[in-house]
């Protein structure tokens, strides 16, 4: 059975496309037929972050408008041997996504043996937002700890309530997983930031992981390759985790304390 | 071939917008005291201006600023019910249709709310002992039962019953019964019980930490912040008659265990 993950936020700029790539690549790492699709029409991010930019011919659009197939559509993965990424187009038309071309590209996913498809919302509550999770099973909420971005994400988890498919045809509710990114333990200590407890606790929804800021996810990006490749970095490792919990594995919350580098040397002899 | 147009006749649930001073500039101030300075913090209701108990009619008014101001607290006002004499070419003019006092009355003047929640599916509640000042309390619709968090932007309205929540009322989400609500959770949005003015409804919660509470449209919004014995604690919000005889909103803590 394929299952759908949306990854969404609400606000802009939080981490989506960041943690689609790399949660989309940690799945196929692990050996799942994974597809990751752009719904952010006009703005496509996510074949840079993925590096496979110079090799999109034909979209997500092309494929909706039946102006290409699938199997023309789909870019293989650089990095992994499952994994495939359906481009968002540059198009203006926002309305290009009708919602029953979406669900017949993501029925025609589910016959060619997708495991999982995750489909990487762009920002806002309009049209592309509201596409990407309508037909989701799940939705990976992603959060940055300050107070717009989980008001925001409050507010995108009313949405799945009431206009996902599941919601609408009153099956069982979307499985949603909170997604702390750009968290500074550091800052927390000082207490600038809200801390990952404070936000599950505003939020209500159960915790997949922890995501540290980092300069290596820009300098992943960069270089076209998801940050969850880079070796003994802390957010890749801890996207390694959100993969795993994800698969039911128990992990233990890392990166959350933060440890004052003085004391340590004092006491050990740095 | 179907007829390009058809009339049949409906009732529109609609809110009323009592207004007794026609001053754009203090309805806009207390409007922000009563609202929180929530933009939108109405849904889009069809709204009637009703001008019934206008204390005094200024010489003109001005629609055009006063639609505005409602339409910033997401209503929709459509018309204005027995706009003095004087006023009623302007408010034509506007664009609102011109009632009487008592004519084109609303079947009910309440907020419209699609309830997202599923169906009812407790057992009808007993009664409540109604003392004899009172409205009678909503009886005969079991209460709403709402299995989730109400997330912000969500609003649900339990007509003529108590609403049972579990798992709390965000920040911005909205709930309204014409009977008591019950949250088991944070209280952080709004809640208004007895929208009906049943003054009996209470407001029960295991978190106090609303935006803002109204009983039977007796309010209190919480800008400044809540009191420390109360904030995030079980409580309850109850109207109480005061010495005077005047119905108080008070805010009193609940022992649970
Ligand atoms: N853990 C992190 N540490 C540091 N920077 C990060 C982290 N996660 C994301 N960023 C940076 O934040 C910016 C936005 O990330 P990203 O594009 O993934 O967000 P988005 O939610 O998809 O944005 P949009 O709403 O525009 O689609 C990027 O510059 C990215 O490099
Ligand atoms: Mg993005």
């Amino acid at each position: 059975m394929t299952r759908v993950i949306v990854v969404t936020s609400g606000k802009g700029g939080v981490g989506k496309t960041t943690s689609s790539a790399s949660f989309a690549s940690g799945l196929a790492l692990r050996g799942f037929k994974t597809a990751v699709i752009d719904f952010d029409v006009g703005l496509r991010n996510l074949d840079l972050i993925m590096g496979c930019e110079r090799r999109v011919v034909y979209d997500f659009v092309n494929v909706i408008s039946g102006d290409a197939n699938l199997h023309q559509a789909l870019i293989k993965d650089r990095h992994c041997e499952n994994l495939f990424v359906l481009p968002a187009s540059q198009t203006r038309d926002k309305d290009a996504l009708t919602e029953e071309g979406v669900e017949k590209v993501l029925n025609d996913l589910k016959h060619m043996g997708f495991d999982y498809v995750i489909c990487d919302s762009p920002a806002g509550i309009e049209h592309g937002a509201i596409m990407a999770l309508t037909f989701a099973d799940e939705a990976i909420v992603v959060t940055n700890p300050e107070v717009s971005s989980i008001r925001d994400s409050d507010r995108i988890l009313g949405i799945l309530q009431s206009k996902s498919r599941r919601a609408r045809d009153g099956q069982e509710p979307v499985k949603e997983h909170l997604l702390i990114t750009r968290y500074s333990a550091k800052r927390v200590d000082e207490g600038e930031m809200l801390s990952y407890k404070d936000v599950q606790e505003l939020l209500r929804v159960p915790l997949i992981g922890v995501i540290p800021e980092s300069e290596s996810v820009l300098q992943a990006s960069n270089s076209g390759t998801p940050v969850i490749h880079t070796k003994d970095e802390d957010a890749a490792d801890a996207y390694q985790d959100v993969v795993a919990r994800f698969l039911g594995e128990e992990r233990e919350l890392r990166f959350v304390n933060f440890e004052k580098p003085g004391l340590f040397k004092r006491l050990f002899g740095g | 071939m179907s007829k390009p147009i058809e009339f049949k006749t409906g009732t529109l649930s609609a809110m009323s917008a009592i207004i007794r001073e026609l001053d754009n500039v203090r309805l806009a101030d207390t409007m922000h005291t009563m609202l929180g300075g929530l933009g939108e913090f109405f849904a889009g209701e069809a709204t009637v201006i009703d001008l019934t108990q206008l204390t005094k009619a200024p010489e003109r008014a001005d629609w055009a600023g006063l639609l505005s101001l409602l339409r910033r607290y997401g209503l929709q006002p459509i018309a204005v019910r027995q706009a003095p004499e004087h006023l009623v070419e302007s408010a034509r003019k506007a664009g609102l249709a011109i009632l009487s006092a008592d004519a084109g009355r609303m079947s009910a003047e309440r907020p419209v709310a699609a309830p997202t929640a599923p169906a009812p599916v407790a057992p009808a509640p007993e009664p409540a002992q109604a003392s004899l000042d009172m409205p009678a309390p909503p009886t005969g619709t079991a209460t709403m039962i709402i299995e989730r968090p109400l997330r912000s932007g969500q609003q649900i309205y339990a007509r003529g019953s108590d609403v049972v929540i579990l798992g709390g009322v965000s920040n911005g989400a909205e709930i309204i019964a014409d009977g008591s609500i019950h949250c088991y959770g944070p209280l952080r949005g709004r809640a208004l019980a007895g929208a009906q003015g049943h003054t009996a409804a209470r407001i029960i919660t295991t978190c106090f930490a609303p935006e803002l509470v109204s009983i039977a449209g007796v309010y209190r919004t919480f800008e400044r912040g809540i009191a420390a014995n109360l904030a995030g604690k079980p409580a309850h919000a109850v109207l109480r008659a005061n010495a005077a005889g005047q119905q108080t909103l008070n805010i009193e803590t609940l022992q649970l265990d």
